[in-house]
């Protein structure tokens, strides 16, 4: 089978066949990415994947989750990394304002409560201005202005509840 | 004999494993979200006592008592948090004929309140932070508290005086940023304690955060024990705490735990209690604050020391006399770390992450401990503080802590909600800790230039491998089988839970 795999901004195919002994639970596996094929012994875990290299004999234990449809977060014991599998690409998580230039809204990224509310429509703020601060597991949290710009909308009131994911401002 | 836990989390599954120790029967507690808790499993019976918001259930102190008397418990531990230091809670128990374990109401009050808790430690001779002697009530102007601030200094801290754990404080360079951060400071301080009252404090330069866990019976015996150093702390909350000091010498530590010993006996304090202080670069200490319970960090003095605090906190509040000798609580035996590990993102500013713990791997082998809260399976609530676990390690120096802490950290797996296991990866690399070259405002500091760059990024080896294990998962998705454990996929977790608590 092939897939196109994404990560870190770069589309891969990426052509995976059984190659012995394999099944849902596991088994041999021949990979071929770009130019490189490599061999991997495949066995589930409680986590995800143990994977054994062929060759250099290397080792990984891997958990992965299937996040949204497409999107997986691959964690390996020191770093984790995102990937989007067949054309579903890892955007960044659409929620956190602060990693992209272009944001035009701000997101509540957990469940809580709204303490207060900073800023009104019409406001000129600053790139990590304070906006609104929802109250969470006991702590203030200040969600800030992923840039510069103008308030456009604030679609939340102060000591309204709010979902994971609730729009909370709009910028111009 | 039984004792009631009137808390969750990971504390309440540590005080149980005393309990069990003991030969004590431990009973539970638990709000409508915590049925399936680790606590409310490990206990030998459990009490329903309320809604999930914490203020209908563990903050409830006719609920709590009542579900001692009917279970028959004599004794109830408060933990921390909670209403661990509440003297109404500790009366409450007192009426009922229960036995808080803990000090007596009034030492909670008088230590509790900022104002008297800084007088105690001036008659005990021990020298306090510079700050108003004056404290600022809920009706108390804005314009009062400047013209106070503008006598003390800048920079100054703005510190709930019901506070504790960071909660309602806030640190102020400048006039401008003072009605804000009160503001934040007291809404805080009357959501987290129900008290807004604040009081201002000098902030010293780069100070270090030092305290003295110390034991008291009521046979007038106090014994303090070898330091912790406390320093590396993110907006106010410990992260990471070690023991002993890198810092504290013998003869530091003898004026230290005799400063904290002093406080003690000057109001008769009993049970287990920790005298923070701060310490600054000339190495003069000023008494900050005392916590009239048990600390999130006690591990460490345990690891270090090899005195099960818990164990004699339970023996103290039934009138024992206190037996552990001076020399053995003072003379640190190797060294020990503690992480707290919370439910955080740390690469979106240390975000809560509740949800779906779905598969967990814990660090094992020599001298590590795990005292956690969760497992995989359980729903992370939105309700409580995000503290999932603590790592403790244990080295016969720092060095050897520190290489088996990082050791430990690669083996510890989260999966399913974020966690701050990331920054600590990231954080014991840095030269400052292996240096021990930190202060409270270390932390805050080189979070701020990282500007939200993420703590640990993949190699292009890395990136190779994550696609060569999606492509695995995609394809056994695509033959019939969920890639791992996935929102929808409940038997994985089922399976990953049943694993862990066969481990």
């Amino acid at each position: 089978m092939t897939f196109e795999i994404e990560v870190a901004g770069r589309a891969r195919r990426v052509t995976v066949e059984p190659a012995g002994g394999t099944d849902q639970a596991g088994g041999r596996f021949r990979v071929v990415l770009d130019d490189v094929t490599c061999v991997v012994d495949a066995r589930r875990t409680d986590l995800g994947w143990s994977i054994v290299y062929e060759g250099d004999r290397r080792s990984l234990d891997v958990a992965v989750t299937q996040e949204t449809r497409g999107d997986m977060l691959v964690q390996f014991p020191h770093v984790d990394v995102r990937v989007g599998v067949d054309g579903r690409r890892f955007r960044g998580d659409p929620l956190d304002g602060s990693r992209s230039a272009n944001e035009s809204h701000v997101a509540a990224p957990m469940p809580g409560r709204v303490v207060r509310v900073l800023v009104k429509p019409g406001d000129d703020i600053a790139a990590r201005q304070g906006l609104v601060i929802i109250e969470a597991m006991k702590m203030e949290n200040e969600l800030v202005a992923p840039r510069a710009g103008r308030i456009s909308e604030v679609l939340v009131s102060e000591g309204q509840s709010v979902e994971a994911g609730r729009l909370l401002v709009r910028l111009e | 004999m039984k004792l009631l836990v009137a808390n969750r989390g990971e504390i309440a599954v540590r005080i149980i494993r005393a309990c069990r120790e003991m030969g004590l029967g431990a009973v539970a507690v638990y709000s409508d979200c915590d049925r399936d808790a680790l606590h409310v499993r490990t206990a030998d019976e459990a009490c329903h006592i309320g809604p999930s918001p914490a203020a209908e259930s563990y903050l409830s102190i006719d609920r709590l008592v009542a579900a001692a008397v009917a279970s028959g418990a004599t004794l109830v531990h408060p933990g921390y948090g909670f209403l661990a230091e509440n003297a109404a809670f500790a009366s409450a128990c007192q009426r009922a004929g229960l036995t808080f374990v803990g000090p007596s109401p009034d030492v909670i009050r008088l230590m509790g309140d900022k104002h008297s808790a800084r007088e105690a430690a001036v008659r005990a001779g021990v020298p306090v932070v510079p700050g108003t002697a004056q404290f600022f009530g809920v009706n108390a102007s804005d314009e009062v508290v400047i013209t106070a601030a503008e006598q003390i200094g800048y920079p100054l801290l703005v510190k709930a005086v019901a506070g504790g754990g960071g909660k309602g404080m806030r640190a102020v360079s400048k006039p401008a940023d003072l009605p804000s951060a009160l503001r934040m400071a007291r809404s805080e301080a009357a959501a987290a304690f129900g008290d807004g009252g604040i009081y201002l404090e000098r902030r010293l330069d780069t100070p270090r955060h030092i305290e003295v866990q110390l034991l008291a019976d009521a046979h007038g015996t106090v014994v303090p024990f070898v330091e912790r150093e406390c320093s590396i702390q993110r907006r106010h909350q410990k992260v990471v705490e070690e023991s002993p000091s890198p810092v504290v010498g013998e003869h530091l530590r003898r004026e230290l735990t005799e400063a904290a010993a002093a406080i003690a006996r000057t109001v008769g304090y009993t049970n287990a209690g920790t005298i923070e202080f701060l310490l600054d670069s000339a190495g003069r200490f000023y008494f900050l604050e005392m916590n009239t319970r048990l600390q999130v960090e006690h591990p460490i003095t345990e690891a270090v020391t090899g005195v099960d605090l818990v164990v004699w906190q339970i023996r103290v509040a039934l009138g024992e006399r206190l037996t552990v000798p001076a020399e053995q609580a003072l003379t640190p035996r190797g060294h020990a770390i503690e992480c707290r590990i919370y439910a955080e993102d740390p690469d979106r500013g240390f975000m809560p992450a509740p949800g779906l713990v779905r598969a967990l791997t814990v660090p094992g082998g020599p001298s590590v401990r795990d005292d956690r809260g969760v497992t995989a399976g359980f729903e992370i609530p939105v309700f409580y503080d995000s503290l999932i676990a603590k790592l403790v390690v244990w080295g016969e120096t720092r060095e050897s802590a520190i290489a088996r802490l990082k050791r430990a950290l690669n083996e510890y797996r989260v999966v399913g909600v974020s966690t701050t296991l990331p920054f600590f990866r990231w954080l014991v690399e840095q030269p400052a800790f292996a240096e021990g070259a930190f202060s409270t405002t270390y932390l805050d500091g080189v979070l701020a230039a990282r500007q939200g760059r993420p703590f640990r990024e993949p190699s292009s080896q890395d990136e190779q491998d994550a696609v060569v294990a999606a492509a695995v998962a995609a394809w056994s998705a695509s033959h019939g089988a969920t890639t791992a454990p996935s929102t929808e996929d409940l038997g994985t977790w089922r399976r990953a839970a049943r694993l862990d608590s066969l481990r």
